[in-house]
């Protein structure tokens, strides 16, 4: 899918074509609320602790959170569905061409938003810009907090470090992130197929936070292979994206009172 | 023939101008008179010719300059090294606008603010005629002529209000 | 007529023109003094320096010390979580006070090149007092940008420079323009303040001995007054004058557009532009008024510079543009308001019932309400402590409002579950830094440069005298220019 970003009415274009390759479902009538994904998604992408006050003050650094809201006042509250929010990997993402340093460009082999973790300068505007709120910025160098660290024989060691995923990055201080739809797992799986002489296969591999999903609530996979999974489940006559009105041509569907 | 390069001091704009004009009738040329003041006196109020200026032209040059640099900037840097973003185009008008007005507009500044330096040989701390009555508010005139010609001219200048007629002598400033 | 002249003797008429041409003497332009006694009084003013002077020196050096230098460098070594941004608000005080300080600036331009531009005599004064609030007060905003960003040290990515691959900067973004029109207005205003400085740097050279001497020697590049030297200046300032505007209006509303460009509710607005400019004037005519008021009240011979007539004229400015700004005020928030989109509805309830509302109120009340109330009595404009007083007053107006365009504002968004209120942190230090360091600068400044363009109010005195018209002394100008 290679389309001409120079003629005029490109945007048009892309946006019939933009199914996106990579995309998700996300049925938020089974969803529980159980966090697994958020836990999962923190594992596998070394997320840094930031700890009870900063996460209470705003500054968690979870890629997808759940959301969850209630209808009414007490005690006549009527809790609606819960609702995992990631980054949506916008074909047109208002967080890209903001950024002064193309930290943040996007990937035309992958149709993947991408975050260029050493090139960040640390101007969050790409963040503000962002309708769903999905970036998170590293205030502070929370893996290496002294006080979180062990005195062994006189240097500091810091256990948690042992559980970092070594085909992550690990951010420093001043860097903005977000979720990559684990990125590393697709490459891994597309190295795999390449040695083995053959296509990507539905199902072959999935996002941590699928993987963890207890429900089955997530499904990730090739949106533009109409027999895929998620491709099916994507145009479900329950499916809807989030702020689809700001044309940023979200990649995450949500399934919802089906 | 030797020269002598007298500096004459005035008090008004009225009695230095009618000085100049008796300078050009003594034979003495615009271009062997020059003029000191400590404010900007119109050349028209003394009878002196325009002085030239390259500092306009050199604005222009600097607004081509940096029209040319902000075109470099917005539609040629993209090509060296291209990423696609937000699904904008690879070089937008729009903000193209803004970094070529941007440019043009600094670089005629910086050049106009140079255009002055190079005009006026600015800086320039070696020994130059002058007196310091000038900055407070006198006019001083100083011109070349024929040694011979120098007392004749100075008495005539002392006739028309001249504070002081004296030979100039460069000194540090 | 002809009855009231009846009972009008001769000697009372006669009375009454001495007594009008008093009243001219209330102007400085037709006041004159010999410009060699003007520039010996301007001289004494940077000289004299008492105790009081090196007690407040002292304190703010101490303030700039911690609260600016160790303050920052401790924000750089710790990352930005000592400061009060999070999610939502990203950003947060620094940018607050870069709109501010970039603000302030504004001023300056305005009065020295607008002014000049359209031959405001009262300018003459203090165009420079202007001027040099316009580049201390721009040090400050790019301060305040580097401060707030996440990794400063790398802050030349942003500049137009290449990397080892041929990757240039991003000029899709805002950030970008900003910074390219924030250059060439620093550099723009810089050269500005100092060509026509270079004449009275000449002054201050023929006039002072020692280190001074040396300082002045150097500064004034070996200016003599020649026709020219004169012509060359001239023409570079009248180049300036008019090339300063346009660049001063861009820069402004390219700050605006880094609001007005992100997708949020309340910044996306295409008044942004006029109604960030007006602002800017609004809280810089504030901050010329008070320094103006420090100016006469602490500099000797000052009085005689800066007179009741210039506040009056700046009270005057102040009134016009009070007025513009609100009409952009108005504008902006009306149409907000009528679009009835859900997140801005949000955002406009949040802005008049959540807790930042006494900001609000006290906002509108300081920038919108009360000066205008007050600035129409001319016994009030011509108070000088009054109306730096009300200075004073519309700059913690402005200083609310771009307050609640950044944090405030940015606690709303699309998801309300990320809705959260900014509590400044470290940021207020910093914020007490910057200030410290404009004070700081500005007074350094008063003993090393001459506040008054004294080559410039003799012009201006030599091309006011009063025309005899029938029985009546008339103000005339010549247009010597």
């Amino acid at each position: 899918m290679t389309v001409d970003l120079n003629l005029v009415g490109a945007k048009g274009a892309i946006a019939e074509a933009a199914e996106g390759k990579w995309g998700m479902s996300i049925d938020q009538d089974i969803c529980t609320g159980c966090q697994a994904c958020v836990a999962a998604c923190a594992m596998e992408n070394n997320i840094s602790f930031v700890g009870e006050e900063d996460a209470g003050y705003g500054r968690s650094q979870h890629w997808i959170r759940i959301e969850r809201f209630w209808e009414g006042a007490y005690p006549e509250v009527k809790a609606t569905p819960f609702q995992p929010m990631l980054c949506q990997q916008c074909g047109h993402a208002p967080c890209e061409p903001v950024c002064p340093v193309f930290a943040t460009p996007h990937s035309e082999a992958e149709q993947l938003n991408l975050q260029v973790y050493n090139r960040c300068v640390g101007t969050r505007y790409c963040a503000n810009n962002c309708p769903y709120q999905v970036r998170s910025f590293n205030w502070r160098d929370y893996h290496t907090i002294p006080e979180r660290g062990n005195m062994v024989n006189g240097t500091l060691v810091f256990p948690l470090h042992n559980q970092f995923n070594p085909d992550v990055t690990v951010r420093r201080r001043g860097v903005m992130e977000k979720c990559t739809f684990c990125i590393q797992r697709i490459h891994k799986a597309q190295d795999k197929a390449k040695s083995e002489g053959r296509e990507v296969e539905d199902g072959e591999f999935t996002t941590a936070c699928a993987q963890a999903c207890p429900a089955n609530a997530i499904t990730f996979g090739r949106v533009d292979h109409p027999e895929s999974l998620v491709s099916q489940l994507t145009h479900q006559k329950r499916g809807e994206k989030h702020l689809e009105e700001l044309n940023t041509l979200p990649r995450v569907t949500y399934l919802k009172e089906g | 023939m030797s020269e002598a390069t007298l500096l004459a001091v005035f008090e008004d704009i009225d009695p230095a101008a009618n000085a100049i004009e008796k300078l050009h009738e003594l034979g003495v040329t615009d271009e062997n008179i020059n003029v000191i003041s400590g404010v900007p006196v119109a050349h028209k109020m003394l009878g002196r010719p325009h002085p030239p200026t390259n500092v306009s032209r050199l604005s222009m040059g600097g607004a081509i300059a940096g029209f040319l640099f902000g075109l470099f900037l917005n539609f040629g840097t993209p090509h060296l090294y291209n990423v696609p973003v937000g699904g904008q185009f690879f070089t937008p008008i729009p903000p193209g606008m803004i970094i070529l007005f941007e440019m043009t507009m600094l670089f005629a500044l910086l050049a106009t603010f140079l255009g002055v330096f190079l005009d006026s040989d600015f800086p320039n701390y070696q020994p130059m005629e002058y007196v310091a009555e000038v900055s407070d508010g006198k006019i001083a005139v100083f011109f070349r002529c024929a040694q011979q010609e120098a007392l004749k001219i100075t008495e005539t200048l002392n006739k028309l209000g001249a504070e002081s007629v004296r030979p100039a002598e460069a000194r540090q400033l | 007529m002809a009855v009231a002249s009846k009972y009008l003797p001769g000697a009372k008429q006669a009375h009454d023109t001495h007594h009008e041409e008093e009243d001219h003497k209330q102007y400085l332009m037709f006041d004159p003094k010999p410009r060699g006694e003007m520039n010996a009084m301007v001289m004494e003013s940077m000289h004299t320096t008492s105790w009081k002077f090196w007690v407040v020196f002292g304190i703010l050096s101490v303030i700039v010390a911690v609260c600016f230098f160790y303050a920052w460098g401790y924000m750089i070594a710790e990352g930005l979580w000592v400061a009060g941004v999070m999610r939502p608000s990203y950003w947060g005080i620094f940018l607050v006070n870069t709109v501010f300080w970039i603000g302030i600036s504004h001023a300056g331009t305005f009065i020295s090149a607008i002014l000049r531009v359209f031959k405001a005599e009262f300018r003459r004064p203090f165009t420079r007092a202007a001027e040099l609030m316009t580049t201390f007060g721009l040090i400050q905003a790019g301060a305040s940008i580097f401060m707030h960003m996440g990794r400063v040290w790398l802050s030349y990515w942003m500049f137009p420079l290449p990397n080892e691959r041929q990757l240039w900067p991003n000029f899709h973004s805002p950030l970008m323009w900003d910074l390219l029109a924030i250059t060439t207005y620093v550099l723009g205003s810089t050269m500005y303040l100092f060509l026509p400085l270079i004449p009275d740097l000449a002054m201050a050279r023929d006039r002072s001995t020692g280190w001074r001497k040396t300082f002045y020697k150097i500064l004034a590049l070996g200016f003599r007054g020649t026709e020219g030297e004169w012509r060359h200046l001239i023409t570079a300032m009248n180049f300036f004058a008019f090339a300063i505007i346009p660049v001063m209006f861009s820069v402004h509303t390219i700050v605006s557009w880094d609001f007005a460009m992100a997708m949020r509710p309340g910044w996306s607005s295409t008044v942004y532009g006029p109604y960030f400019v007006l602002g800017a004037l609004h809280s810089g005519m504030g901050a010329v008024a008070v320094v103006l008021f420090i100016m006469r009240t602490t500099m000797k011979h000052m009085d005689y510079f800066i007179r009741k007539e210039h506040f009056d004229a700046l009270g005057k400015l102040m009134l016009m543009v009070t007025f513009a700004y609100t009409y952009f005020f108005f504008n902006d928030y009306i149409v907000q308001w009528y679009g009835g989109d859900v997140a801005t509805d949000n955002l406009l309830h949040w802005l008049e019932e959540g807790p930042m509302a006494w900001m609000f109120f006290q906002m509108v009340a300081f920038n919108i309400i009360i000066p205008p109330l007050l600035l129409w009595s001319k016994k009030i404009r011509q108070t000088p402590w009054l109306l730096a007083l009300i200075g004073i007053m519309i700059n913690v107006g402005m200083y609310w409002e771009r307050y609640i365009i950044i944090p405030v504002t940015l606690s709303i968004n699309r998801m309300p579950f990320t809705w959260k209120l900014f509590e400044p942190r470290m940021d207020v230090f910093l914020t007490i830094g910057t200030f410290s360091m404009f004070l700081l600068f500005y007074m350094l400044a008063s003993r090393l440069i001459p506040l008054i363009p004294v080559w410039e109010v003799q012009e201006g005195q030599m091309a006011h005298s009063l025309r005899k018209v029938g029985k009546a002394h008339v103000p005339t100008l010549s247009d010597f220019e």
